[in-house]
């Protein structure tokens, strides 16, 4: 029980302290966004100076406020769940831009990742458990993929894949030209096919990382003594496998998987500017642009409670399956 | 890094030859045209996630609002020298002291929903804007509106406000008045159900795209044709002309590197070209105000302005399709009857270097060892800013400073993110900076000329008004002129003013004109037909344009 709330002190503290960093750095930042607001207006048609006091009235920003006001006005409304009013998207709220970008962006990474962990463990269970056979030699070539940039990766099988072969589309979530959105086949298989190129790209460079520290791990699992002894009960190869030497050895790639999840939504940015999709790695693209310091708190908030909320899970996960990390002083 | 970078602009490249290569015979389902079920589709710029807000008074308002859906008492055409054209309104009258403007609005109108439009709707309008500070963007001074009946409103104002005519009757969207009478706070609303006289209504909405519809009530009988049009959402140029030669839009406004190859084998793409914004070198100019370098020396502006190569730089970064800027800064050809002296009326197009150097010497600027000139122990140094990625302002740059070193003067091009570069103007702290003259209200030099007085502007590392006098300019004539200018309607009066405003700003420069920066609008034929062209450009065609949108959709016809 001590153990558990120390461990949820330390992730108060450490969420705190993000929510304090998220606070400031936008702050930071050239420009202000009334200005932003009317400069681009200011592009496309006449702004009189009475427009920056109606632009101001509208956004509500208070530029008035000291700044340690404000800071506590913004730990007050988090408090209630409420993340403001996003500039860039005005007059909608924060929480709806997330609501409507995130689902996007977990179905797309999320899912990648999930299948890249799962294909790299499983083939990297099978490299290790017979060393030397062709699939070792596959692991070259997934690491090559991995230590390529992943948005050069992205750009060459959008190249190649959209404009050299038209197999998958260039851009977009769904058929928009086509398809309602809804729950309807169309609609889901439009997503699944405009997806697809995207996911490969994640899977193709993450892929190598699992495969390569799974092998390793059951090579090392391997020699242990109690796969002797499995072996000397005669136990059925496939099973000595599975449940002496994999899930043994499945260990460290569990935390490792626990905090690729985490990043789902941090790592989703490069993908969406390559595709063009609409997930919330672009809405922070068009928070930062237009210095929407409520938009990019809302994401940023999301991004440190996953990567924290992973972390926490495979922390409290981790002293279940694994006793010894438990052990006291 | 940086061998990374060729290879991923060498992939880049080669998607655009590849996909120019094939031909636009992809066309997506649903947008082939027949007059029943004709359909196009427009891309407006917009990236990433759509967001609803059609609410017409919000600064970020869904394009099509203006002009689709709702619509102006007046329309005027900043593609060339034009009178307002009545949409909503049919004649207006002002009174001598410019306070009272009298509105006499359009018979058998109808809104979209079936209710008729009377002038208490555009009584109930300005009484809007006048109740709500938050949507009175251009800051009219109303004291009262009213319908004398229900063809004529009277607005009235608290100071003289011949200068807010085309606000009041070209950029004021009318709305109903049995609608945004419910609206709670018209600032705020995102007015998802809306109500408009315009050409289009709103079919279906989604994040990524949205459908307007053909208006049956239209009151401009047998317009718009098209049933319906669809906005996308693409994230980069790239995605766009990709878009564009598969046939997946029909419309878009973009610069495109390379346009007339891309276009060569699309038989059915055609583009017109509007420039309308010059290209400037914006300086801080003032020193009084606060600013610092050798630009403050109006002599150094003026050996600027007779070093630039304009017909090189055009070749260079213009791609060949900007047109030659005025020193007046208006448009040479669309603004001509208020240009005074004829010999304002364009920039050189060949360098002068001869009278560059002179202008130089004659202030003191004596050439270095190093070739850089330098007066007072001051070099003739100074910093260019422009934004990363604008490709064509960052050739300008690198072009302007091999021309500039000819006469001795030192540019050092900096690139800074847009928002940086925004508030370095904004506050004044920049030395040189690369921008465009927006577009005014209207046509009347009036918008352009506030540029250049000190209501506009502020001391350096304070905020100057949005689009305004960002180069700290100030000269007391100049401000008298516009004072003169403001009170008065009558065309030869304002011209009387403006020459002098020309007078000094040919000398001073504190915006070096480059040249009209093209606008370079894209179509397809294969659904649509009747765009404007170079020869008859009945709108500013941009698809980004609010309310010339709806005028060029309501005269496209369906392609056979």
């Amino acid at each position: 029980m001590r153990y558990l709330l120390r461990k949820l002190g330390f992730y108060l503290v450490a969420l705190w302290a993000a929510l304090t960093v998220n606070f400031f750095v936008p702050r930071l930042m050239p420009g202000d966004p009334v200005d932003i607001l009317l400069s681009k207006l200011g592009q496309r048609g006449p702004v009189t100076p009475e427009m920056r006091a109606s632009t101001e009235a509208l956004l509500g920003t208070s530029s008035g406020k000291s700044l340690l006001s404000q800071y506590l006005e913004y730990l007050g409304n988090l408090a209630h769940g409420d993340l403001g009013v996003s500039v860039t998207f005005f007059p909608a709220s924060v929480s709806s831009i997330i609501e409507q970008t995130l689902p996007w962006t977990i179905g797309l990474i999320g899912l990648a990742t999930v299948i890249s962990f799962l294909v790299g463990v499983g083939l990297g269970t099978a490299a290790g458990w017979k060393r030397g056979s062709w699939l070792d030699s596959l692991i070259p070539v997934t690491t090559m993929f991995q230590s390529v940039p992943y948005f050069w990766l992205a750009l060459i099988l959008l190249f190649l894949f959209g404009s050299v072969w038209p197999l998958f589309p260039l851009n977009g979530g769904y058929d928009v030209y086509t398809v309602e959105p809804g729950w309807n086949l169309d609609f889901i298989g439009s997503v699944l096919y405009y997806g697809a190129l995207p996911a490969l790209t994640i899977i193709l460079s993450s892929v190598g990382g699992w495969m390569l520290g799974m092998r390793n791990m059951m090579v090392s699992t391997l020699s242990e003594d109690y796969m002797v002894t499995a072996e000397a009960k005669g136990l059925r190869p496939g099973r000595i496998m599975r449940r002496y030497a994999a899930r043994n050895a499945i260990l460290p790639s569990v935390s490792g998987f626990a905090i690729s999840l985490g990043f789902v939504v941090a790592g989703s940015i490069v993908t969406e500017a390559v595709f063009s999709y609409p997930g919330i790695g672009s809405a922070l693209l068009q928070a930062v642009g237009g210095n929407d310091y409520a938009l990019m708190q809302g994401i940023f908030l999301v991004i440190t409670l996953s990567v924290l909320g992973a972390n926490l899970l495979v922390d409290l996960l981790y002293s279940v399956i694994d006793p010894r990390t438990r052990a006291r002083a | 890094m940086s061998k990374l970078k060729a290879a991923v602009a060498a992939a880049a490249a080669l998607t655009l030859v590849v996909v120019a290569g094939c031909s636009g015979d992809k066309s997506d389902g649903g947008t082939k045209g027949n007059a029943g079920n004709s359909s196009i589709t427009v891309f407006n710029g917009s990236t990433g996630t759509i967001v609803e807000n059609w609410n017409p008074f919000s600064p970020t308002l869904l394009q099509p609002t203006q002009g689709l859906i709702y619509e102006t008492l007046y329309w005027f055409n900043f593609a060339k020298e034009s009178d307002p054209t009545p949409m909503l309104g049919t004649a207006f009258s002002w009174d001598s002291a410019g306070k009272v403007l009298t509105i006499t609005t359009r018979d058998g109108v109808k809104w979209s929903d079936g209710q008729p439009f009377s002038a208490k709707d555009v009584a109930f309008t300005f009484d809007l804007v006048k109740r709500t500070p938050a949507i009175n963007a251009s800051g009219l001074k109303l004291v009262s509106s009213v319908a004398k009946d229900d063809k004529t409103a009277v607005l009235t104002f608290a100071v003289p406000s011949f200068t807010a005519e085309a606000a009041v009757i070209a950029n004021t969207p009318i709305v109903a008045e049995h609608v945004w009478s419910k609206i709670d706070d018209p600032a705020k609303s995102i007015n998802p159900n809306p109500v408009g006289t315009g050409p289009y209504q709103l079919k279906t909405f989604s994040a990524q795209s949205y459908v307007m519809e053909k208006n049956p009530n239209y009151w401009q009988a047998g317009k718009p044709q098209i049933q319906n049009v669809r906005y996308v959402a693409l994230a980069t140029a790239d995605a766009a002309t990709a878009a564009l030669t598969a046939g997946q839009v029909d419309w878009m406004s973009a610069f495109l590197p390379g346009l007339e190859q891309l276009l060569k084998n699309q038989k059915n793409l055609t583009y017109v070209n509007t420039p309308a914004m010059t290209t400037s070198i914006f300086t801080c100019a003032g020193a009084e105000l606060g600013c610092e370098g050798p630009q403050t020396d109006p002599a150094v502006r003026q050996a600027i302005y007779y070093a630039l190569n304009r017909d090189q730089l055009n070749k260079l970064a213009g791609g060949g399709f900007a047109e030659t800027a005025s020193p007046t800064l208006l448009l040479p050809e669309r603004d001509k009857k208020w240009i005074a002296d004829q010999a304002n009326a364009t920039t050189p197009g060949a360098p002068d270097v001869a009278k560059a150097n002179q202008v130089l010497d004659a202030a003191g600027w004596v050439k270095g060892s190093d070739g850089i000139r330098a007066k007072g122990g001051e070099k003739l140094s100074m910093t260019i800013q422009t934004v990363t990625g604008w490709s064509d302002y960052i050739s300008l740059n690198d072009a302007m400073k091999q021309e500039l070193k000819e006469v001795g003067i030192e540019v050092k091009p900096t690139q800074l993110s847009w928002n940086e570069w925004n508030n370095n103007q904004v506050q004044g702290k920049f030395q040189l900076s690369l921008d465009s003259i927006g577009l005014g209200a209207s046509t009347n030099p009036y918008f352009t000329y506030l540029k250049y007085t000190t209501v506009t502007t502020a001391k350096v590392g304070e905020a100057a008004q949005n689009s305004g006098n960002y180069s700290r300019y100030k000269n007391p004539r100049v401000d008298a002129a516009i004072a003169a200018a403001t009170n008065t309607n009558d065309e030869a009066a304002q011209k009387a003013q403006y020459a002098i405003i020309q007078q000094e700003i040919v000398k001073d420069l504190p915006y070096i004109p480059i040249y009209v920066n093209s606008m370079l609008t894209e179509f397809s034929t294969a659904n649509a037909v009747g765009w404007p062209t170079n020869e008859n450009k009945y709108a500013l065609p941009a698809s980004w344009k609010s309310w010339d949108n709806g005028v060029v959709l309501s005269n496209l016809q369906p392609a056979k």
